[in-house]
């Protein structure tokens, strides 16, 4: 796999570093006034309910949300001037099911930012989409469309362009939820090694067990609750904080109650028995078949 | 062979399948955009938007490229208004843009002493009254829109792909949006006078629908398209010479009957491509079972 110069951040100790910052919508205020920093070569979750702005504060590192106040310092500057240095993997991309886009040619727009209008691929442009769709194992499906791809598949795909974008930073818009075992372990084994080659990556989440394997992580309720590592910002009183009384299940507060992201039962171990195999998750109304989620959930337990 | 020839003996006749093969192409590469956006009903309304345009530069003597340039502007800021200034989504707004600039096109040319003439060349266009001078400026106007729309190919992939996406891939598709307005505003004027503004449409939705069926690849789509928007307008003249109906309507109705020919086409071979492989399974599986006997 060749190395990937840009991703050596060694000059900046911060990702990101925000001082009172808010963030608008329109006449919406997502995040209220916050101060926070982000180290660089770390992984860094960002977890909270829905609504919470976590999604905000990517759209903010990757220069699509202007401050309204306060300030923000993406790399060293402003976050419109690090944009190229930024590579943003979205939540949810909706392309219209008669767009005939193969995988290789939605990796390959990853590339867009350092060709720009004109520039014709070069043989590095073309190792790069090669290296990224191999390290998400996705070579095999190089000329397929992404309508004749599972959700799982589009979500390596999408991970895949972010990656062959040249970046410092890779920003991941809840990367891991509701995939297929292996998508979760692939994806997850990105995240983790693009750490290793000097990358900083900073990805949103509703899970703890994600949270907790993170770095550095920041709770969200539209405004930052609380910022740091792990041990000491995903406390029982923080959490009560970012969810409100009664939003946790398990001595160990592993689950938070989330609409979009229902928990099922499901045949072996469960997040909450890594702390605690006694107890069993509470009764939830219209819980039924295993579904996506829920092997995230079993994904998560062997790690 | 004759019968496919002698539509095209006389001047005005080979005048008629070059402007139509113009229009097509011009807007067969715009309109592959037009569909990869999912953007076919402003389309459809973008189309009547320049009627008012073209209405009062014929009824006042001025070049109706510069009227339907207007009468765009005026179109895209009334959808963008209603879209910013209300809670109302952008389909109402394109919606009542549509009706509304329609219908002052025709209160328009209803001042005209020859409304009914000027109204129809208008909407459904005179392909057999196009001039050389008409062709030449048209064939500039083809140029300048089928080079932009193939030189920003990235930028409207990346737009056509995911709108926020193309914003952090520094596509800047605010910019590349206006600029695929613009290109389809260029295309439906240089297209009314072969075809009309009304049926200008089928050749925009037309032939990249039909091709969309067909293609592995935006460039192949965009090809593909080219190829069928020019049959069309071929077939459309040949079979209006023979049967006696009109030229722009028969070569804006081809593009759409081909799509419904190519879609019961595809469909037939993915069924036939199904029961294959359910025979293959079933004598194969018989295979293993008498071979297991």
């Amino acid at each position: 796999m060749p190395d990937d110069p840009s991703c050596r951040t060694d000059e900046h100790s911060v990702v990101a570093k925000a001082q009172n910052l808010v963030l608008r919508y329109g006449e919406h205020t997502a995040i209220a006034a916050s101060s926070f920093v982000i180290p660089a070569r770390a992984v860094t979750a960002v977890i909270g309910p829905n609504g919470s702005g976590k999604s905000t504060v990517l759209n903010a590192l990757a220069g699509l949300v202007e401050p309204a106040s306060g300030s923000l310092e993406v790399l060293g500057g402003s976050a419109s001037r690090a944009r190229e240095r930024v590579s943003y993997v979205l939540q949810s991309v909706t392309v219209p099911l008669g767009t005939p886009l193969t995988v290789a040619e939605t990796v390959g727009m990853g590339r867009y930012p350092s060709l720009g209008l004109w520039r014709r691929r070069s043989d590095n442009d073309r190792q790069r989409v090669q290296t990224a769709m191999e390290r998400l194992q996705i070579t095999a499906l190089a000329r397929r469309h992404l309508t004749e791809l599972s959700g799982g598949q589009r979500q390596r795909v999408y991970v895949a362009q972010g990656v062959a974008q040249g970046h410092e930073v890779l920003l991941l818009d809840e990367p891991l939820t509701g995939l297929d075992l292996v998508s979760a372990r692939t994806i997850d084994a990105i995240i983790h090694s693009e750490r290793h080659r000097g990358c900083s990556v900073v990805l949103t989440t509703h899970d703890l067990e994600e949270a907790r394997a993170a770095d550095h992580v920041l709770l969200m309720n539209g405004r930052v609750v609380a910022s740091g590592a792990p041990a000491d910002v995903l406390t029982l009183a923080n959490l009560e904080a970012a969810y409100g009384l009664g939003a946790l299940h398990g001595s160990a507060a592993t689950f938070v109650d989330d609409p979009a992201h229902p928990r099922a039962p499901v045949a072996g171990p469960r997040p909450y028995a890594l702390e605690d195999n006694t107890r069993q998750p509470p009764a939830r109304e219209g819980d039924g078949e295993p579904d996506d989620d829920a092997a995230h959930d079993v994904e998560h337990s062997d790690r | 062979m004759d019968w496919l020839i002698e539509p095209f003996a006389l001047g005005f006749q080979q005048r008629a399948l070059v402007g139509g093969v113009i229009a097509g192409m011009m807007a067969s590469v715009v309109g592959t955009w037009l569909v990869l956006r999912g953007m076919s009903f402003f389309g459809d309304a973008f189309v009547h938007g320049v009627v008012p345009g073209i209405a009062a530069a014929v009824l006042f003597d001025f070049s109706p490229f510069l009227g339907a340039a207007i009468a765009a502007a005026v179109m895209v800021l009334g959808i963008e208004l209603v879209h910013r200034q209300t809670a109302l989504n952008e389909d109402t707004a394109i919606g009542l843009l549509f009706v509304g600039m329609l219908a002052l096109g025709v209160v328009i040319i209803s001042r005209s002493s020859s409304y009914t003439g000027s109204l129809t060349t208008i909407l459904f266009g005179d392909a057999l009254g196009v001039t050389s001078e008409g062709l030449v400026a048209q064939a500039a106007l083809a140029v300048v829109v089928v080079v932009l729309a193939v030189l920003l190919y990235r930028p409207l992939l990346a737009l056509s792909f995911d709108r926020t996406k193309a914003e952090a891939l520094g596509m800047r598709p605010a910019l590349t949006h206006g600029v695929l307005l613009v290109l389809i505003a260029a295309a439906v004027i240089g297209s009314y006078q072969s075809v009309g503004t009304l049926l200008v449409f089928g050749l925009l939705v037309g032939p990249p629908a039909t091709a969309a069926l067909l293609s592995r690849s935006v460039p192949m789509m965009m090809t593909m398209a080219v190829g069928i928007a020019v049959v069309s307008v071929w077939l459309g003249l040949v079979l209006s010479f023979h049967w006696g109906t009109a030229g722009s309507a028969t070569m804006a109705i081809v593009p759409i009957v081909l799509f419904f020919l190519t879609l019961a086409a595809t469909r037939l071979l993915a069924h036939r491509r199904r029961r294959l492989a359910r025979h293959r399974d079933t004598r194969a599986a018989d295979a293993a079972a008498q071979a297991a006997r």
